[in-house]
């Protein structure tokens, strides 16, 4: 096999093998101007920006994001170079734009957010038949490596904010430790295993339209329940994660939840909507007052109480979650296995999707 | 001729534009001086900038002093506040910026207030000098002074909030007023 290669490759390819040297050239110059994420950049150059530019109908000066106190703008040029510098393909920019455009619709993103001590890292969820035109990989490993479009649509984003909005590691980034595959994730939806509508459909898109929905996230934590049929007995084990001290800094603890299709159809075979199953969840999903006080987390139920407000008793149950809109619910993965996914929302949820190419108002 | 590698970040060409900001003159003392506080929400940011504002009154003869809190600590202010703030106070002290958002906003107010005529006394801990220079450089101001307090704050109890606040008065008093030797 080895000795056939070359020359096939002489024979069938009509463009001279690249230079390498000349590739790794500009890779370097990309890291000499400080623009790369760590990681290799693919150089962008007029015409490969061009290609991006084409597929969408925006004006390449139109402004798609601000971050005001950094006095920055991100314009729809911008965006198409980063993309490009990210391994994404051009047919993958309306994506980014939407990825971009959910994402900017978090109060967390346009504050401060980026500049966070937590290190926020974007949730992006892809719904509709875009998944399997640009072959997201909508299976096994949904949070994982391996398929193009999951790993460079986040990374463009990434690489926005790094070099649009001039958020920088210790400098105008000012995350304590980070989060775990920052600029990494972004689901393609389960739909065809899922018992459910979509996200997107929660979001404003129903129809089965191509949208992508976004937000900031923490952490993401497993759930790895495989050995009962009680339904119950399973989302008191996600309530427990839920209600965990840990998170805890104001009184309400957003989470979206990526379900597998295991749990997903468990709890749909037993009767639970979504809707049900977020219920379920704020009533179960929690702390008593004497646990907070213990682990140095009192000071939490003070934000927002006024001041002359009754003192909790240690036996008070505090809920961390009041509304089904705090509690996204997502499917995907590989009908495998009992492993879902907590993930910890950052400030809270738009609930809004963004539609794939449509022209923003 | 081969392509251009395109630069990613847009900036080329607004880095020489912008104009360098406003320092506002210093008060000779505070002698009198109406003392507004900024209070940016942060776990014992009340409590410390409160005493400074109570300390520059009994020891520096500060006139009065007002609070305010800040809507949004990770945001700068808007214009309408600082102008508000302007009509009720001669100097501000806002902090205590001790997180990479409200640090680098603080900065960004004490930018502001500088701007519009109020001598300004931005406090942050000192775990964020990178972001809070950035800012201010970012804002046109590069080489902003403020004041820093040992990281962390949010954890004091009420003795070393008094404590802290009572260290770091001196720096508030230098940055809100004249040095001695120019008055010489």
């Amino acid at each position: 096999m080895t000795d056939t290669a070359p020359e096939a490759v002489a024979a069938g390819a009509p463009d001279p093998a690249p230079d390498p040297d000349e590739a790794q050239r500009a890779i370097e110059y990309c890291y000499q101007q400080d623009w790369s994420d760590g990681l290799p950049l693919v150089p962008a150059s007029k015409p490969l920006v061009d290609q991006f530019l084409a597929t969408t109908s925006r004006d390449p000066d139109e402004i798609i994001g601000s971050l005001e106190q950094v006095g920055r703008d991100c314009t729809v040029y911008l965006a198409a170079v980063n993309a490009a510098m990210a391994g994404c393909k051009p047919e993958y920019f309306p994506v980014v734009l939407a990825a971009f455009d959910a994402l900017m619709r978090e109060r967390a993103a346009r504050g401060g957010g980026f500049q966070s001590t937590s290190g926020p890292a974007p949730l992006i969820v892809v719904n509709g038949p875009i998944r399997h035109e640009l072959e997201f990989n909508t299976a096994g490993g949904a949070f994982g490596d391996g398929f193009r479009p999951n790993a460079t649509i986040p990374r463009a984003i990434g690489l926005i904010v790094r070099n649009a909005f001039g958020i920088r590691q210790h400098v105008l980034g000012q995350a304590t430790q980070g989060v775990p595959g920052r600029w990494s994730i972004c689901i393609a939806e389960n739909e065809e295993e899922s018992p459910w509508e979509p996200l997107a459909a929660n979001a404003g898109q129903p129809g089965g339209v191509s949208a992508v929905s976004a937000t900031l996230t923490r952490t993401c934590e497993f759930i790895d329940n495989r050995a009962t049929g009680v339904t119950e007995e399973v989302l008191r084990d996600f309530a427990d994660t839920i209600g965990r001290l840990g998170p805890q800094i104001f009184p309400q603890t957003p989470v979206a939840l990526v379900l597998c299709p295991e749990h997903a159809q468990q709890f749909a075979g037993s009767g639970y909507s979504k809707a049900d199953v977020q219920n379920w969840l704020i009533e179960h999903s929690g702390r008593t007052v004497g646990e907070m006080r213990r682990a140095g987390k009192g000071h939490v139920l003070r934000f927002g109480a006024s001041a002359d407000a009754e003192p909790v008793s240690d036996e008070h149950f505090h809920r961390v979650l009041t509304e089904p809109r705090q509690i996204p619910v997502i499917v995907a993965g590989a009908k495998n296995a009992g492993i879902s996914m907590v993930v910890r929302i950052f400030g809270e949820w738009s609930g809004i999707a963004t539609p794939v190419g449509e022209k923003i108002k | 001729m081969p392509n251009a590698i395109l630069d990613p970040t847009g900036t080329a060409a607004t880095k020489a534009a912008r104009p360098a900001a406003a320092r506002a003159p210093r008060r000779a003392s505070l002698h009198g001086a109406r003392v507004g506080l900024l209070i940016n929400t942060k776990q014992n940011a009340a409590p410390f900038l409160h005493e400074v504002g109570r300390l520059l009154v009994e020891e520096y003869g500060a006139g009065s002093v007002t609070a305010r809190t800040k809507l949004n600590f990770a945001v700068p202010e808007s214009g309408e506040v600082v102008k508000e703030m302007a009509a009720e106070a001669d100097v501000i002290v806002t902090g205590v910026g001790d997180c990479g958002s409200c640090s680098a906003a603080a900065a960004a107010d004490g930018v502001v207030f500088e701007a519009a005529g109020l001598p300004t006394a931005v406090i942050v801990t000192d775990s964020f000098r990178a972001t809070t220079e950035a800012m201010a450089e970012l804002r046109g101001a590069p080489g902003f002074p403020y004041a820093t307090t040992a990281h962390p704050v949010a954890a004091l109890g009420e003795a070393q909030v008094k404590e802290r606040a009572a260290g770091v008065l001196c720096d508030v008093v230098a940055l809100l007023t004249e040095p001695a030797d120019q008055n010489a």
